[in-house]
């Protein structure tokens, strides 16, 4: 167990080119199959592949799972409560980009150039 | 060691029911969640409230922080006062190691560091497991993903010594970031997250990828747009003008009646992805400020030779 600094420099891979399988998913979050399994269900993660053996999930999965145990844990939410939450998130942190280049624009012409 | 007045923490007065505190963390809760929040403090916030939390949901644990008595201040030096726990009994391992890890000194000193006795020190030895998989995010600007780079990032990470406790261990390590990444992304490095336990793979480092706001360039997805301020009449008749873009200047032709607010499409041009994204220019019409007698006399003309009504939609 070194925790030195490296020079070494890590490569890795992107988890959109490289998918997680239902496994890889579950180590990564530390839950239960039969959890993922119904964050599915709720259509709050969306794999690719029609059997649970073949789903594939991808970045985007992770940041939602992610989140969605962070909400059940802090928040006691449930999972429907989860997918409203994700979703409004999602909506907010668009408008939010949008505000912030609209705002940027208005602050650009009001400032004395 | 600084007191914590945990009342204060959740707006609440010494004498508040269980109810109370139940009531008003939930509240404060969805207020400071890191997930929802945007203030930039949201999550010290956060982490305050649930050490409050964790003390006066539990009626012995706060009996305990009212015996330290009422008159500590916010941030003062805190000592515990001689014997102030005598005839308390907490019941251990209400929360995890990892949970434990979390709170401030104040708590620790007061309730214990339960995480020298959590499950994960008594593992029998000849065990051997995979380590678990850790999670961090990372800033990058856009041109790191327009071109490839190579940064040098800092993580901290829990990790139990020998001893079992937890400690945040620094370490630094050179990331290739690779040409094409997108917001939201991650970036797998397979066996940089915690070590095994006995002869146990080390688990992976999951590095979530965020862009640094640029003063030039917004992101949509993998589109970037640049808001270009143009003359009246490099909009009205058209030309050709130098524009700034991530891969360097390009010569972009304005189409004669461009209107403000208009897009330009730069195909193909946005982040480097599989397929690429493209480059949007977003006009935005500056007038010239009619400062002179040279610049009044243009728009006087103007008034004069132009039949123009912009208001001509409202009927007026």
């Amino acid at each position: 167990m070194s925790f030195n600094e490296t020079i070494q420099v890590h490569a890795g891979t992107i988890v959109e080119d490289d998918q997680l399988t239902l496994e890889q998913l579950c180590n990564t979050c530390a839950v239960d199959a039969d959890w993922i399994v119904s964050l599915v269900d709720e259509s709050i993660i969306e794999p690719d592949g029609n059997e649970i053996r073949s789903w594939r999930f991808s970045g985007i999965s992770l940041r939602r799972v992610r989140t969605a145990q962070r909400l059940q844990k802090d928040l006691g939410v449930n999972l429907a409560g989860i997918a409203l939450a994700l979703d409004l998130l999602e909506e907010l942190n668009q408008l939010r980009e949008q505000l912030k280049s609209t705002g940027s624009y208005l602050n650009k012409q009001h400032a004395p150039s | 060691m600084e007191y914590k007045d945990y009342y204060k923490i959740m707006g609440l007065s010494r004498d508040a029911s269980q109810d109370d505190i139940k009531r008003s963390y939930r509240k404060l809760a969805r207020k400071y969640h890191p997930d929802v929040s945007k203030e930039a403090d949201a999550e010290a916030k956060f982490k305050e409230l649930g050490e409050a939390y964790e003390v006066l949901k539990d009626i012995e644990k706060r009996a305990a922080y009212d015996q330290l008595g009422a008159n500590w201040q916010a941030g003062q030096e805190f000592k515990p006062p001689p014997n102030w726990d005598e005839g308390f009994e907490f019941r251990g391992g209400d929360f995890s190691s990892t949970d434990n890890q979390k709170f401030s000194d104040f708590f620790s000193q007061i309730f214990g560091d339960h995480s020298a006795q959590s499950g994960h020190s008594r593992r029998q030895s000849h065990e051997h497991l995979r380590g678990q998989d850790s999670h961090a995010k990372i800033h990058i600007d856009l041109q790191d993903s327009y071109h490839g780079a190579t940064r040098n990032i800092s993580l901290s990470t829990p990790e139990m010594n020998a001893q079992g406790q937890v400690q945040l261990k620094h370490k630094s390590i050179n990331l290739k970031i690779p040409k094409g990444i997108k917001p939201g992304q991650h970036i797998k490095l397979a066996g940089q997250g915690n070590p095994g336990l006995g002869n146990g793979q080390p688990g992976d480092l999951f590095l979530e990828i965020e862009f640094n706001s640029h003063p030039l360039y917004r992101l949509s997805e993998t589109d970037v747009y640049l808001d270009l301020p143009i003359t009246p009449w490099e909009a009205a008749l058209g030309g050709k003008i130098k524009i700034p873009t991530p891969e360097g200047n390009v010569e972009l032709k304005i189409p004669a009646n461009s209107r403000q607010g208009s897009k330009l499409r730069l195909a193909g041009r946005g982040l480097p992805c599989k397929p690429p994204g493209d480059f949007f220019v977003v006009l935005q019409i500056v007038l010239p400020a009619a400062d002179t007698e040279a610049a009044k006399a243009v728009y006087a003309q103007m008034k004069q030779s132009l039949d123009f009504n912009p208001r001509q939609s409202l009927g007026v």
